[in-house]
């Protein structure tokens, strides 16, 4: 066991429980891997929704590795640990994910991965979990074990939907459940303590919850794992049986508001997209002529008409408007882009100074 | 593939009962508690009989060997079937042994074996008194993941009748029996 002062979070034991192990070298042919790895068995107690960075460039590039973990998931919450013991000139963070399969993928995918010229150590960090989380993550597994073998096992946990620690050191009200209810293959009958109301009963649930957690730009990868696991890791927010939950209650309760993250990482040619998209509508409406014709955007001030010249033919008058409006067109569009190259190179510069910093 | 899979488990299996290299052992168990970690792997693991080689390596000699052996058995507990299999072997016994070993990784995986193998029928055994006590004292541990773990043991699978009991040891030993005089 460890030892050392467990106040905050728990570094105590963050020594022992982080040294990497040494490659396994001696390993038989048929059960060499594709990476060379140490021997270790991987349980749900040691996975969490937190990773811990070693080997980070002391180069001040935390944004930089926030939006390379940010591709696996949506980040609660992340931060330097200064009082970590790290080498020289390297710097340590912990970051902290939405689920723990988006974890386990950016764990995968960046551990021992250049970052800045330097290796990432990337771990699991479950001493930072609260009891609360702890619990959760168990309570998470049952249920992907009752989903991925058909089992309805549920085991409904108690306080699943407080989301503060504190919550759980209350002594007298949970015990008027029968115990029979706590543990095991319950009848639901049997539950009708009115604090039970609020709890995920039943189902193993993970599906609805996703739904809710998903972000337009990181859905997709969670979306792809999660599949497969089903896993949901944050039964904390208030999930009703109900299909579709408000996500306000989950962005309230954490630290760092969940927006922030994803605000911060909408990518740019997105922002320019939709800037233009919404220049592209303001013009139609603001410059628009007296013409009545919707798709016929006029810039500037409206010239004496051309005199209309008559072919003596309406098949002919018909082919003459068409190349005309084509004509108009085209310029209309000319103009327009090099409007907008200026913008584009206008907004450029401020991108290219932050990379600098 | 799913053929591969079955040849490839039952080829760990051989190698770790012939096996004379303590190395191999371990990296064979490892190998397969890692298996254990995914269910679909399941009803390969029990007609290799798997779940008998994990109970039988927890009274090893090597920490090594039962931290493999009882995170495997933490990885594949949660299953009906393997629980009801653990439970009927008398494995209960064996994983509560665990708790006092001095190898962290081995304690954690046996106090949340022991969370999931809890039924309403094995719920005497899983949270006897002696394993309550243990909890108690893990759950004032230097280490918080250790800490966190018994105290959702505690609050989740203990009444709180049980956790009273295991604070105070002297009275249920002697409830009613009157002092001697003198």
């Amino acid at each position: 066991m460890a030892t050392g002062g467990g106040t905050g979070g728990g570094l105590g034991d963050a020594y022992k429980h982080h040294a990497q192990l040494g490659v396994c070298e001696s390993r038989a042919k048929y059960r060499e891997g594709r990476r060379p790895r140490a021997v270790k068995v991987y349980t749900i107690n040691l996975e969490s929704r937190y990773l811990l960075i070693q080997g980070v460039p002391a180069l001040g590039v935390m944004k930089e590795l926030v939006e390379q973990f940010a591709l696996y998931g949506a980040i609660e919450e992340y931060h330097a640990l200064d009082e970590y013991p790290a080498e020289q000139f390297t710097e340590v963070y912990l970051i902290k994910f939405q689920k723990l399969q988006c974890a386990r993928v950016a764990k995968k995918k960046m551990d021992e991965r250049s970052f800045f010229g330097s290796l990432l150590h990337v771990c699991y960090a479950p001493e930072f979990e609260t009891v609360q989380e702890t619990r959760e993550k168990l309570q998470d597994r049952r249920k992907y074990i009752a989903k991925a073998t058909n089992q309805r096992d549920c085991f409904v946990l108690k306080k699943v939907e407080g989301p503060e620690k504190t919550v759980s050191k209350n002594s007298d009200c949970p015990w008027s459940i029968p115990r029979s209810c706590v543990t095991g293959n319950w009848d639901p009958s049997c539950c009708t303590s009115s604090h039970r109301v609020s709890q995920n009963t039943g189902c193993p649930s993970g599906n609805h919850n996703r739904s809710l957690l998903t972000f337009p730009q990181y859905g997709n990868n969670c979306a792809e794992t999660s599949g497969y696991f089903g896993q949901s890791t944050s039964l904390t927010l208030n999930v009703q049986p109900g299909r579709c939950p408000p996500p306000a209650p989950l962005t309230q309760q954490r630290t760092v508001p969940v927006d922030n993250g994803v605000d911060r990482f909408m990518p740019r040619t997105t922002h320019l997209q939709e800037r233009k998209r919404k220049r592209e509508e303001g013009n139609k409406f603001s410059l628009i002529g007296t013409s009545v014709d919707n798709t016929e955007v006029i810039i500037g001030p409206q010239l004496p008409e051309l005199p209309k010249v008559d072919m003596d033919d309406d098949s002919l008058n018909t082919s003459a408007t068409l190349i005309r409006n084509k004509l108009k067109e085209v310029a209309d569009s000319v103009s327009r882009t090099s409007v907008e190259k200026l913008e584009t190179s206008s907004a450029k510069p401020p991108v290219k100074q932050r990379r600098r910093i | 593939m799913e053929l591969g899979r079955l040849e490839y488990l039952q080829a760990l299996v051989t190698e770790f009962q012939v096996t004379d290299s303590p190395e191999a052992k371990e990296q064979v168990l490892a190998n397969l508690a890692n298996f254990a970690y995914d269910p679909k792997n399941y009803e390969y693991l029990r007609q290799l009989q798997v779940l008998d080689l994990f109970l039988d390596t927890l009274t090893e000699d090597s920490e090594t060997l039962v931290e493999f052996a009882i995170g495997g058995l933490c990885n594949l507990c949660l299953d009906k079937t393997n629980k009801d299999y653990i439970l009927e072997a008398n494995g209960v016994e064996p994983i509560i042994n665990c708790l006092s070993s001095s190898n962290e990784e081995t304690v954690m995986s046996a106090v949340t074996t022991l969370m999931y193998l809890t039924t309403p029928q094995s719920r005497q055994q899983t949270t006897a008194l002696p394993v309550v006590e243990c909890m108690l004292r893990f759950s004032l541990s230097a280490s918080r993941r250790l800490r966190n773990l018994a105290t959702v043991f505690l609050e989740d699978y203990c009444t709180p009748l049980q956790v009273e009991e295991a604070r105070n040891p002297s009275k249920h030993t002697a409830v009613g029996i009157p002092l001697p005089k003198d």
